[in-house]
């Protein structure tokens, strides 16, 4: 249809010119007798006289003509008298259509051979000319396209955060890199009740403009739900629900969705079947596996919810597929394992991103076409927490705000290794976890059993006053806990968030009241934390309390215990 | 079992005497576990309550204020409480919190079924 189309505008072209139209005035020498202006001369697709005229070896008059032809009848009527096709690699282009003569008399032999002549020279200029004139229009067109998708892109960048969070104690980067203009993938921010922050990494499934359109329908209704609900599995509920309904047939999203609360470090998400996003603490990196379908796919979708607690020192890493399905020249793919190693490597969230770029970048080679868009959003929780801890963790000294995985020296400068930090929802029962996971990271050490029974016992029981006592038993709250190795002592130390509760000095419980009626039955947990320990330190603000525990490794077994505020 | 679950299992291995199989935690969780097999283990003639701690994989201090509990009860009924089979940690925590002095310990169950017995 496009080629009959143009065919069909050449023929107005030539028809006009031919006929000696406005745009190309005759150049004889008589202008005192212009000739009027010929109409333009549609000729149908499908009128027999383009056959006609394509397989004509000359000049034609159209009087000799007797083929049904609308196009004839038109010519005869504009006072066409003789028409000389031109013919281009079998492809009629146009035609010269002359009127009668100026003398009335027929065309002569000698001027149809001159009319021929300049048919055969003029046809391949003509076609060329068509050419050139098709790829300006073109080209023409292209920059349109390219102008539409440069405000495409425009307006998608107006889409995506405009700046970071800027959160105390929190750091956190962004990096979104579209594969073409405009793309898929987006992120977000969400501002929302109570200091939360909502974080929205999500991947719509194809490219470019439909993709770019269907990431921007489901970050506004994911927005929307965001504000009104709180539940981050209900959030991609509703979300889907409303998508279901506009999406086309065949795309969908991907998305994660997590909440959350910069004061406790407590991360409350669900996974549309985007990429799991990366937790990486101080004793390795793990997944954050939350299940559900993509959204737009299915209505009546219900999504997992999980929850983590970020603690001092972890990072976060949120990212799209562009990153991972990534392929190098040989074709084999970037992968989690090797962005995982990555993450092992990296200590800081603020170097982490360009990281994992500078590394893609050796791994796909100078010369490769970005596949797929690219996101990354990486969060990273201050170590401030532990400016709270008594002065064998560095309080107030050099190593306070810079408490890495890595050996460095104390403030009273001898050896200073982390063994293990984490932290753990305030949930009952999770001090057996906290127990063992501290019994697994002194292991290796070569402690006494007896010690290290002292130890579990210990970390166990201040664990627990943390959880019930500290953080009141809200489960958002966490306990983070840290095991240093510093100068031959055994240096565990738990923080909760309950500053404003003093913690009483331990004493010996009274067995004889208590079997009398006389007290209650229960207080022996600082007791037997205080019997557990070398020594025990307590410190703290008014919103945290730090219980330091303290094993001295290289004295004799023994018991003996020393409390200090 | 779960994780601060405990079973108490109550034999009858004498005329006054009732050993309770301690197997898995004591801690809060195990409240009415506890008091239930103490229920059953003093009833009747019953005056010595021994208690079977060979199973016992953790101990905290709601778990020993629980044995305190049971203490108070049992010297309410004029009954006599007694233990075997603690390791070397709960041995030390029972003479760290002075139970060891309310709460007879033997090395075996056949000696403390002797000494109930003989009450």
């Amino acid at each position: 249809m496009e080629a009959t189309s143009s065919l069909v505008q050449r023929f107005k072209q030539f028809a006009r010119r031919g006929s000696g139209g406005s745009d190309h005035p005759r150049r004889t020498a008589d202008e005192r007798l212009p000739l009027p202006d010929a109409p333009p001369i549609d000729i149908a697709p499908d009128d027999p006289i383009i056959a006609y005229f394509q397989r004509a070896s000359g000049a034609v008059d159209i009087d000799q003509i007797s083929i049904d032809s609308p196009a004839i009848e038109h010519l005869r009527a504009a006072g066409v008298k003789l028409v000389v096709p031109l013919v281009s690699q079998g492809e009629l282009i146009g035609m010269l259509n002359l009127g009668a003569r100026l003398s009335e008399q027929e065309y002569s032999a000698d001027d149809r051979r001159l009319l021929d002549s300049l048919a055969s020279h003029a046809a391949p200029a003509v076609r060329v000319a068509q050419l050139v004139r098709q790829q300006q229009a073109e080209a023409r067109e292209r920059e349109s396209i390219a102008q539409e998708l440069r405000i495409a892109h425009l307006i998608q960048q107006t889409l995506l955060p405009k700046q970071l969070p800027d959160l105390p104690g929190w750091h956190i980067s962004a990096y979104y890199q579209p594969a073409r203009a405009v793309g898929g993938d987006f992120y977000d921010f969400i501002e929302l009740p109570d200091g939360k922050i909502g974080l929205v990494v999500g991947d719509a499934s194809s490219k470019g403009v439909p993709a770019a359109l269907v990431m921007a329908t489901t970050r506004t209704m994911l927005r929307a739900s965001a504000q009104r609900l709180v539940e981050p599995g209900i959030v991609l509920e509703r979300t889907n629900e409303v998508l279901c309904a506009d999406i086309p047939r065949n795309m969908f999203v991907t998305c994660l969705y997590a909440v959350l609360d910069p004061t406790s470090g407590h991360i409350q998400y669900a996974n549309a079947g985007h990429n799991l996003p990366y937790l990486r603490t101080a004793s390795g990196v793990v997944e954050m596996r939350a299940t559900g379908w993509p959204l737009g796919l299915m209505p009546g979708m219900t999504y997992e919810e999980k929850q983590i607690i970020v603690s001092p020192g972890d990072n976060v890493l949120l990212y799209s597929d562009g990153l991972v399905e990534a392929h190098d020249p040989q074709g084999d793919m970037f992968g989690s394992n090797r962005l995982t190693a990555l993450m092992h490597d990296v200590a800081s969230a603020s170097t982490l991103i360009d990281r994992m770029l500078t590394h893609l970048t050796l791994f796909t080679g100078p010369d490769h076409e970005q596949e797929d868009d690219i996101t990354l959003v990486a969060l990273e929780r201050s170590a401030a927490v532990w400016q709270h801890a008594p002065d064998t963790l560095g309080a107030g000294g050099e190593d306070a705000d810079t408490m890495t995985p890595t050996s460095s020296r104390s403030p009273s400068g001898g050896d200073h290794r982390l063994l293990l930090e984490f932290s753990l929802p305030s949930v009952t029962g999770n001090e057996r976890i906290a127990m063992e996971r501290v019994a697994a990271a002194v292991g290796d050490l070569g402690i006494p059993s007896a010690t290290v029974e002292r130890i579990k016992t210990a970390v166990a029981e201040t664990t627990m006053n943390a959880i019930e006592h500290g953080n009141d038993n809200r489960e958002e709250l966490p306990v983070s806990i840290r095991v240093v190795l510093s100068a031959g002592d055994l240096v565990i130390c738990i923080v909760d968030q309950g500053g404003n509760e003093p913690i009483p000095e331990p004493t010996t419980p009274d067995l004889e009241a208590k079997l009398a009626g006389l007290q209650s039955p229960r207080g022996w947990g600082l007791f037997l934390i205080k019997s557990m320990v070398d020594e025990m330190r307590v410190a703290g603000d008014a919103t945290h309390h730090a219980v330091e525990l303290i094993f001295r490794l290289n004295e004799n077994e023994g018991s003996g215990a020393s409390v200090s505020g | 079992m779960s994780q601060g679950a405990v079973v108490a299992t109550v034999r009858r291995v004498g005329a006054q005497t009732s050993v309770v199989d301690v197997d898995g935690s004591i801690t809060a969780q195990s409240e009415s576990e506890l008091m239930n097999a103490f229920t059953l283990a003093s009833s009747g003639t019953t005056r010595g309550v021994i208690l079977n701690f060979s199973g016992l994989e953790y101990m905290n201090s709601t778990g020993i204020g629980l044995l305190v509990t049971l203490l108070v009860r049992a010297n309410r009924q004029q009954q006599q409480m007694m233990a075997f089979g603690l390791n070397d940690h709960y041995r030390n925590i029972f003479e760290l919190t002075r139970l060891n002095e309310a709460i007879h310990i033997y090395p075996d169950e056949a000696s403390a079924v002797q000494a109930s017995e003989a009450l």
